[in-house]
């Protein structure tokens, strides 16, 4: 599973669900924003990228599409489905609560 | 989750096991969306295209590595596992050779009747009739009457309402000649537009067309049937053109139909000829009111039902004005045409509806009873493996994840059992399909094997599965751990009370009552041949004399009658001979009336039922019957005598209270018009159209006083010797009167052969499907007893080494068969006796349900074969050798 330099599963997971939150894109813009908006401290390789977003589309959480991007190329754009909103609230919650616990022990141990 | 996101994955994981070739594509486009969107990232750097397409395709590495990763999503857990699981179970299952060849065998077996069963409902009541677009076919008939007149259809099919509306009847006959002698055929009557309407599909030439055919043309067309073609002409291709003669006049074959026609009429009836209607064949087509023909009815393509039935009420009420009998115009029930609804229409097919239920209960029984043998096997397989089992619990298997794995197995069984048993089937129909029944119109029972069969037995592969595979699956893995790892599984003492036991208790119950199904039919057709019919069965030929419709006058076919039967006096045996319209228990046993009558001596009108029947001089010594009272008809009882009745034993019982009938005058309305007539005899009652059935009263009336004459005569003649000797010279002096009349000759015997059937039918079908079940509840009885016997080896050793004799351990595993024998036995007793309840319909009267000889005969049988299953591994413990058994541990 997880792989070196690579994030947890469930996080890519969150993560992804996270950016389609917004609107629907593509494999390499989820990647592209993902990496923005964490200052290039994530970096989202192809190889960890589709197939989360294959299992993904697999547990019905995200569906896809065929479209056009703003360039006129053909890309399968992703959003998120009804089950997937309410992962993304429920995981985020549980990423949260995780966090606070770990920033927790990390200031007080 | 939701349901919608349910049908989502599911559709998702169809697609990737189903259409992988485009989900791959897919995936090689989608990654190449990529790699381009990158590369015009570089481009738009300032890089130049082809080293951006370099720097792209190196950060993108190698795309056949992940390709396969995810590959792997698609396949997530089930159907991945479930190839993996099949694979698995199969190397462990071909390890087994006994297991898997009894497994597949019982359910194999009990797959074949259960498919054979259905294939028989399938043809008898599922499959539409042959005709183009059967779907949009309909039954049409009226609130108060089945059939419609010749006019009704007329106005109906006229008026447009529907793409079609045509009729057909059966009730009729023809005499075929074939050679030099007639034959009697059922021929399906038709009007014109009938093969217009239906679609029938033809072979060879066409159906006739509605202009060709119309009644009023008295037309001379035939189209026959597949099977009369090749029977009767000998498969000829030029037949088409040629002529038949059909009551003594040429009919021009202008069709012959494809093979295998399903006849619209149902019941696997295959009518050989189909003739228009005409007034030579029905002189009273056109009489006001006659009931000619029931009606099927073609919607138009931009129709539904609803607007069928009310364009069709809608013209029914308009050509109101025309119809003969406008009290019988409400034909507003119109139903999509089903076999099962035409028999329902056309008459009484609940028996057998309810008799091929019960069949489908009792092979889904025997069923049971296979799966439950294979479950035995599969617990006794698992209990060896709670080691394996035990350990994978251990190591974090997912109980349901093991218990889908010990399913498979059970798939695997279920599967292959499965196609052995339509294999099996496959023989099992072509022999239904080859019975011949007495019926008078051939019947074509087309049970093969096509969509709905295969749905079935692609549902019976599902519940054999889960029957002979869930419950031993999640008993091996409900073991708790510890014990399990630490015992070799050869333990000293087995529980009371295993599921495997249980199993055979159950097995036990359901084939015990089963059994007592068998017995109760075997005995019903042993006390069917036995009963009393009433008259002579042993001792008499019966020829059956059709004549020609209109070939003869009354006077004219009196005479040939007496000659015949002048005739058949003369021949060397017959002891007397006697003239008839209807013989018991045939096709033909009279008629059955209910009137008002008057009698002599009472006041009031009484309603009488009875069975009547017009018979000419000597019927009753010939038939073998008592005149109790009174005299028999003479030859002076003709139309010019005063009228005169013989009376049964059961009329003057039931309506005369016993007072002496003879002398007494009655008012026989109708027929013999209110005419006066005088009881003149009594005689003993016999039984009309059923063995079972409750005795009637029956009135006879002179042959030649009847005013309605028959179409149809039978010459019964009484010999002292074998009559199968007069059959021969019966036949050729009938015969020479003239070779357009179809003559029939039969034994007594023979000719009731029709009132058999249902016994017979019974007893022949019950009877061995209740042997196949107790076959296969012995199997497992003898496994559960082997198996119990073979896990108490070390016990047994122990007890021989202390000096238990070989009859000892003989007991101790004869103890055990008999406990779970007798339990069986005694819930399947108390089971039978709520259960069977509803067979009563199907038995003759005076045999019980509860028939306390056939409980005790099936109790005692059973018990016998079940000692006998388990004698053979009681005979193998008492034959271990002690020392080697408990050297070994």
């Amino acid at each position: 599973m997880g792989k070196p330099s690579d994030l947890i599963q469930g996080t890519l997971d969150l993560l992804i669900l996270k950016t389609l939150a917004a609107e629907p894109k593509h494999g390499w813009a989820i990647a592209k924003r993902i990496q923005q908006v964490s200052d290039e401290v994530l970096q989202i390789t192809q190889g960890s990228l589709y197939p989360a977003l294959h299992r993904l589309e697999q547990q019905a959480l995200i569906s896809a599409e065929w479209g056009q991007t703003e360039t006129g190329r053909d890309a399968k754009f992703y959003q998120l489905t009804k089950a997937g909103r309410a992962a993304l609230k429920s995981e985020t919650a549980q990423w949260e609560r995780l966090s606070a616990a770990v920033g927790l022990v990390l200031r007080n141990a | 989750m939701t349901l919608s996101r349910w049908i989502q994955i599911a559709r998702l994981r169809t697609r990737s096991l189903f259409r992988r070739g485009a989900v791959e594509r897919e995936l090689a486009r989608e990654l190449q969306s990529h790699l381009d969107l990158q590369i015009d990232e570089y481009i738009a750097r300032g890089m130049k295209p082809e080293q951006a397409r370099q720097a792209a395709l190196r950060e993108f590495g190698g795309i056949a590595r992940f390709q396969d990763e995810v590959r792997d999503t698609w396949h997530t857990s089930l159907l991945g596992d479930l190839r993996r699981d099949l694979r698995y179970s199969w190397r462990g299952l071909r390890r087994r050779p006994l297991l898997l060849i009894v497994s597949v065998l019982s359910i194999g077996l009990g797959v074949a009747v259960n498919t054979t069963i259905f294939a028989l409902a399938n043809t008898l009541f599922l499959s539409p009739p042959s005709a183009r677009d059967a779907t949009r076919l309909v039954h049409i008939r009226s609130a108060r009457s089945s059939h419609a007149s010749y006019e009704q259809w007329r106005a109906l099919s006229a008026s447009g309402a529907l793409a079609g509306v045509a009729g057909y009847q059966i009730e009729s006959e023809v005499n075929w000649l074939r050679g030099d002698a007639a034959v009697t055929l059922v021929p399906m009557l038709v009007t014109a537009n009938f093969f217009d309407v239906l679609g029938v599909p033809i072979a060879l030439g066409r159906g006739f067309n509605a202009n060709e055919a119309r009644a009023e043309l008295d037309p001379r067309v035939v189209v026959i049937s597949d099977g009369f073609w090749r029977s009767a002409l000998g498969g000829d291709s030029t037949a088409v053109g040629k002529a038949i003669t059909l009551n003594a006049r040429p009919y021009t074959i202008v069709g012959v139909l494809a093979p295998h026609i399903r006849g619209i009429f149902g019941y696997g009836s295959a009518p050989e000829v189909y003739l228009p209607l005409s007034k030579t064949l029905l002189p009273y087509l056109t009489e006001p009111g006659a009931a000619v023909v029931q009606l099927v009815g073609r919607l138009r393509d931009d129709q539904t039902l609803a607007d069928g039935r009310a364009a069709f009420t809608a013209a029914a009420r308009r050509a109101e004005g025309t119809m003969v009998s406008p009290a019988d115009t409400g034909f507003a029930r119109i139903e999509l045409f089903s076999p099962a609804r035409g028999l329902s229409q056309s008459g009484a097919p609940g028996t057998v509806a309810a008799f091929l239920g019960l069949l489908l209960v009792i092979v889904g029984l025997i069923l049971c009873i296979a799966c439950a043998n294979v479950a035995g096997l599969l617990l006794a397989r698992n209990a060896e493996r709670r080691h394996e089992i035990a350990l994978r619990l251990a190591l974090g298997a997912g109980r349901a994840r093991l218990v889908r794995q010990l399913l498979t197995e059970g798939l695997w069984l279920a599967l292959l059992g499965t196609l052995g048993g339509v294999a099996l089937a496959v023989p099992l129909m072509g022999l239904m399909n080859r019975v011949s029944l007495p019926f008078p119109m051939p019947v074509e029972l087309d049970l093969k094997i096509d969509a709905a069969v295969v749905g079935y037995a692609s549902l019976l592969i599902a519940i054999a599965c889960v029957l002979s595979a869930l419950a031993p699956a999640l008993q091996a893995t409900r073991l708790s751990l510890a014990p399990a790892l630490k015992d070799d599984g050869r333990g000293v003492l087995s529980p009371r009370l295993t599921l495997r036991r249980l199993l055979a208790i159950g097995q036990v119950a359901v084939s015990l009552t089963l059994l007592i199904t068998a017995t109760l039919f075997v005995r019903n057709l042993a006390r069917t041949q036995s009963l009393d019919a009433g008259f002579d069965t042993a001792h008499a030929a019966v020829a059956q004399i059709a004549f020609v419709q209109d070939r003869y006058s009354r006077v004219a076919r009196e005479a040939m009658i007496e000659t015949a039967l002048e005739r058949v006096r003369a021949i060397p045996g017959v002891t007397s001979a006697a003239a008839t319209t209807g013989v018991p228990l045939t096709i033909r046993g009279g008629r059955t009336s209910g009137i008002e009558i008057t009698l002599d001596g009472f006041k009031d009108e009484v309603h009488v039922e009875f069975s009547g029947t017009d018979v000419g001089p000597d019927y009753f010594a010939t038939m073998g019957m008592r005149t109790l009272r009174g005299r028999e008809f003479r030859r002076t009882d003709d139309a010019s005598a005063p009228r005169v009745v013989i009376a049964n034993e059961e009329f003057v019982r039931r309506y005369l209270s016993g007072r002496d009938p003879v002398g007494r005058i009655l008012n026989l309305p109708g027929d013999s018009s209110t005419e006066p007539t005088e009881i003149v005899g009594v005689v003993s009652n016999t039984k009309h159209r059923t063995l079972g059935e409750a005795t009637r009263a029956a009135i006879y009336v002179p042959l030649r006083q009847r005013k309605i004459d028959s179409r149809v005569v039978f010459i019964v003649a009484r010999t002292a010797h074998d009559p199968d000797a007069l059959l021969a010279p019966v036949r050729r002096v009938i015969a020479q009167l003239d070779p357009s009349t179809a003559v029939d000759v039969r034994t007594m015997r023979s000719a009731l052969a029709f009132a058999f059937l249902p016994s017979r039918v019974g007893a022949i079908v019950v009877g061995s499907l209740g042997v196949l079940g107790l076959v296969l509840a012995m199997i497992g009885l003898f496994g559960v007893i082997s198996f119990g016997a073979s896990r108490r080896v070390r016990e047994i050793a122990i007890r021989m080494s202390l000096g238990a004799t070989r009859r000892n351990v003989m007991g101790i595993v004869l103890r055990d068969a008999i406990v779970v024998a007798g339990t069986g036995m005694a819930l399947g007793m108390a089971a039978s006796v709520v259960v069977t309840r509803p067979l009563a319909a199907f038995l003759v009267d005076g045999l019980s349900v509860r028939d306390p000889l056939c409980y005790a005969m099936t109790a005692v049988s059973l018990a016998m074969v079940a000692l006998a299953a388990s004698w053979i591994p009681a005979w193998r413990a008492a034959r271990i050798d002690p020392m080697a058994v408990l050297r070994r541990d």
